[in-house]
């Protein structure tokens, strides 16, 4: 019963971190390759700390460890990502040609060129 | 048990082999930064999976210290790239 | 089992170090030594010896590379990225060639 939920664990985790590793290999943007860097891959990382758990059983050097790199991946995994997407904006790497939109582009243009539905209204300033 | 944790230690190895790939074709350097953080998470589940698949506790270490530093790497490389030098 | 985990990570191991050697791009190559660091790391641990994981982790996948960058980066001559002789009609060398000259834009 065990090794069934440790065989099953650990080929969601190896599946999903294919789909993400292929994601970054095909994908045409680097916006789009960080966004399969972010989240596939902490999905994919997290079954197989799960399994290792359940394999090794949770009172053991193994449970403790893997407790810690979760806890890693989770916090610094999107802290890394978004200092690297940023990183890549400000340095004015170019989008891919089929991209839709560019919200920080119009945020930067003005209220005027794309008005924000929770923003300021002009009415407002005037009163 | 113990066959199913190295099969999934190679394939983590062989997801590294093609994020080398795109390491070496990424056409600017945050597409090889996003390659690299991504192969050294699939390294740390590696280091994970072979301290299980070989029954020693002391390879376990090695996993935090990938797992904490190649995340300072990745933050200070783009920092780097965002305001230049230091 | 183990002989294949250590020759999947030698293999790794000797492309990440050929790419070094190869690509034309200066970050580039920094970042795939990082890589070879990485795994370079796997490899000792798969041969037994944790401690020299750790002294490779922070010293070649991390320390080294960002010595080179900071290094790199102190050089303010502008490196012309073409193609040499031998490499007319190569397409990846074309590629980091722009590649060279869009990413020096940000590198100040």
């Amino acid at each position: 019963m065990r090794l069934v939920f440790v065989i099953a664990l650990l080929a969601v985790g190896v599946a999903v971190s294919t789909s993400g590793a292929v994601g970054i290999l095909r994908m045409p943007d680097v916006y789009l390759r960080i966004q399969c860097s972010s989240k596939p891959v902490t999905l994919g990382a997290l079954p197989v700390l799960v399994a290792l758990v359940i394999a090794k059983g949770p009172v053991s050097s193994y449970g403790g460890r893997a407790l810690i790199v979760a806890v890693l991946l989770l916090v610094m995994n999107p802290l890394a990502t978004h200092a690297l997407a940023r990183a890549a904006y400000s340095v004015g790497i170019p989008m891919w040609s089929g991209a839709v939109v560019d919200q920080a582009a119009a945020r930067a243009a003005g209220p005027t060129a794309a008005p924000h539905p929770g923003g300021g209204q002009p009415a407002d300033r005037e009163g | 048990m113990t066959l199913a944790i190295g099969v999934a230690c190679l394939a983590e190895v062989v997801i590294g082999a093609l994020l080398l790939i795109r390491v070496g074709l990424g056409p600017t350097v945050c597409d090889r930064i996003v390659a690299l953080n991504t192969l050294s998470t699939q390294i740390t589940l590696a280091v994970l999976l072979f301290a299980a698949f070989a029954d020693r506790a002391t390879y376990l270490d090695v996993s935090i210290w990938l797992a904490s530093f190649s995340y300072l790497a990745t933050i200070v490389w783009s920092r780097y790239l965002e305001r230049g030098l230091l | 089992m183990f002989w294949a985990i250590d020759y999947a990570c030698l293999a790794l191991v000797v492309a990440a170090a050929v790419l070094v050697i190869r690509l034309r791009n200066l970050n580039g190559s920094v970042m795939a030594l990082s890589a070879m660091g990485t795994v370079l790391a796997l490899l000792f641990v798969v041969l037994g010896a944790p401690d020299d994981a750790h002294a490779q982790i922070v010293v070649g996948s991390i320390a080294v590379p960002t010595l080179y960058l900071i290094a790199i980066a102190k050089i303010r001559t502008e490196v012309v990225n073409e193609p040499e002789l031998g490499e007319q009609g190569d397409t990846d060398a074309a590629a980091d060639a722009d590649a060279g000259r869009a990413g020096s834009g940000g590198d100040r």
